[in-house]
């Protein structure tokens, strides 16, 4: 898992690490039913206060992401991935809208963007094989 | 465009202590940060620029001019503060102002009122009995007071409220602002003053660390993120200070640029992030890293 927080980021840092740890989740980095790092451990490693790793452990746990089990630790729960790709949609949705309305100041328009997201497509699998 | 202020390889030894060859250039419009951990020279530097001492070799000039034929010309144009004022602890500020008047061709007691008033400084007070935020401050006025044309203050935000350094900042930056005068500040804490300074000069041991434009040497330092395995160990060599952990490593890099390709095809997969590096993290590698 790699997690790292921004002091320059608007966002705080208790999101930071939700989000970082949810997409390892989503992605399948990390499998259901895998130990998270502790605690004391994730807030050493990025320092940062044990209050704001237990802040996102909290909401990992609320939002059904992650169980934890008194003194045993914290594991990833039985999610359902169709449910955290439809998450990820919606936050591509928040990133796409911006790119869309710049766009449309410099008449790039939607034929134009899927056309650069192939363009992109292509490059990267041409990198990889 | 005359520099405001020069000097050339400045030495100065003490017992234990040397300052040696310390060079630097003040064009007008530019605020210096001069900064390096505590004993590093920064206020033997000052001292050396400001007068106070000759140095036993190299050579200063401030507008031009030398202080072994212009020092009265100089010291009127320059506003010093010193890291510890030097006043009379039993004189009032009104005292102590009046005492100083006479120095200066360009003395403006009406700003200095103002200014005190803004500090909310009671000028009836005696200088022993003001709080040492307060006498940083007076200082301060003082020096603003009689218009010089360059500011020498040694660690002038130290004391400080939050309010009053973010006042001593705009303040610094309007006077420079005007493009024809010039700041140089000290400190051996960076953070909070690099938002102000266009031009650092980092000294430790009493040398020259590095001498560079603020933005040129931020684009260059960078902290670098990345994923245990995305990097080869050609590039992670090229790393320093680096710190590891189980969620990813962390080492600073210091010219960016010429990594960025190396460094993109990991960017774009997320398994390399980057962030910029402040002042106080350059610093610390030069005085401390290997």
């Amino acid at each position: 898992m790699f997690i790292t927080l921004s002091a320059a980021s608007p966002e705080p840092m208790y999101k930071q690490i939700t989000d970082q740890i949810r997409d390892a989740v989503a992605s399948r980095e990390i499998g259901s039913g895998a130990k998270l790092p502790s605690i004391r451990e994730l807030s050493e490693a990025l320092k940062t206060s044990v209050i704001t790793v237990k802040r996102a452990y909290l909401d990992l746990e609320a939002e059904g992401c992650i169980l934890s089990r008194p003194g045993l630790g914290s594991f990833v729960a039985a999610v359902d991935p169709a449910q955290l790709r439809e998450r990820k949609i919606g936050e591509f949705r928040g990133e796409l809208t911006r790119i869309v309305r710049t766009g449309a100041k410099f008449a790039i328009g939607a034929d134009d963007l899927v056309q650069l997201i192939r363009d992109i497509e292509e490059e990267q699998n041409g990198t990889r094989s | 465009m005359e520099p405001v202020l020069e000097a050339w390889e400045l030495c100065k030894r003490y017992e234990g202590f040397s300052l040696s060859k310390v060079s630097l250039t003040l064009l007008p419009g530019t605020i210096l940060g001069v900064f390096g951990p505590n004993g590093a020279g920064k206020t033997t530097l000052i001292k050396l620029l400001s007068g106070l001492f000759p140095p036993d070799s190299g050579e200063v000039r401030l507008f031009q001019l030398a202080y072994d034929d212009h020092e009265r010309e100089i010291k009127d144009r320059l506003g010093y503060c010193p890291q510890e004022p030097p006043f009379y602890p039993d004189y009032t500020l009104v005292e102590t102002a009046r005492f100083a008047a006479p120095f200066y061709s360009r003395w403006d007691g009406a700003l200095l009122y103002e200014l005190l008033d803004r500090f909310r400084i009671p000028a009836h007070k005696k200088f022993r009995l003001i709080s040492p935020g307060q006498k940083t401050l007076f200082s301060l006025a003082l020096a603003l007071c009689h218009h010089p044309d360059l500011l020498l203050l040694d660690e002038p935000a130290a004391g400080l409220d939050d309010a009053n350094r973010r006042f001593l900042l705009d303040t610094l930056r309007a006077f420079a602002g005007d493009g024809e005068k010039a700041v140089l500040i000290s400190s051996h804490v960076s953070d909070g003053l690099d938002e102000v300074v266009e031009q650092v000069l980092f000294i430790g041991a009493g040398k020259t660390l590095l001498a560079a434009e603020k933005e040129e040497l931020l684009a260059r330092w960078k902290w670098v993120h990345f994923r245990d395995n995305a990097l080869d160990k050609a590039l992670t060599a090229k790393l320093t200070a680096i710190r590891r952990h189980p969620f990813g490593s962390a080492g600073l890099c210091q010219d960016f640029p010429a990594l960025r390709e190396k460094l993109s095809g990991a960017m774009a997969a997320g398994d390399v992030r980057i962030e910029n590096a402040r002042l106080s993290d350059v610093l610390i590698q030069l005085t401390q890293g290997g």
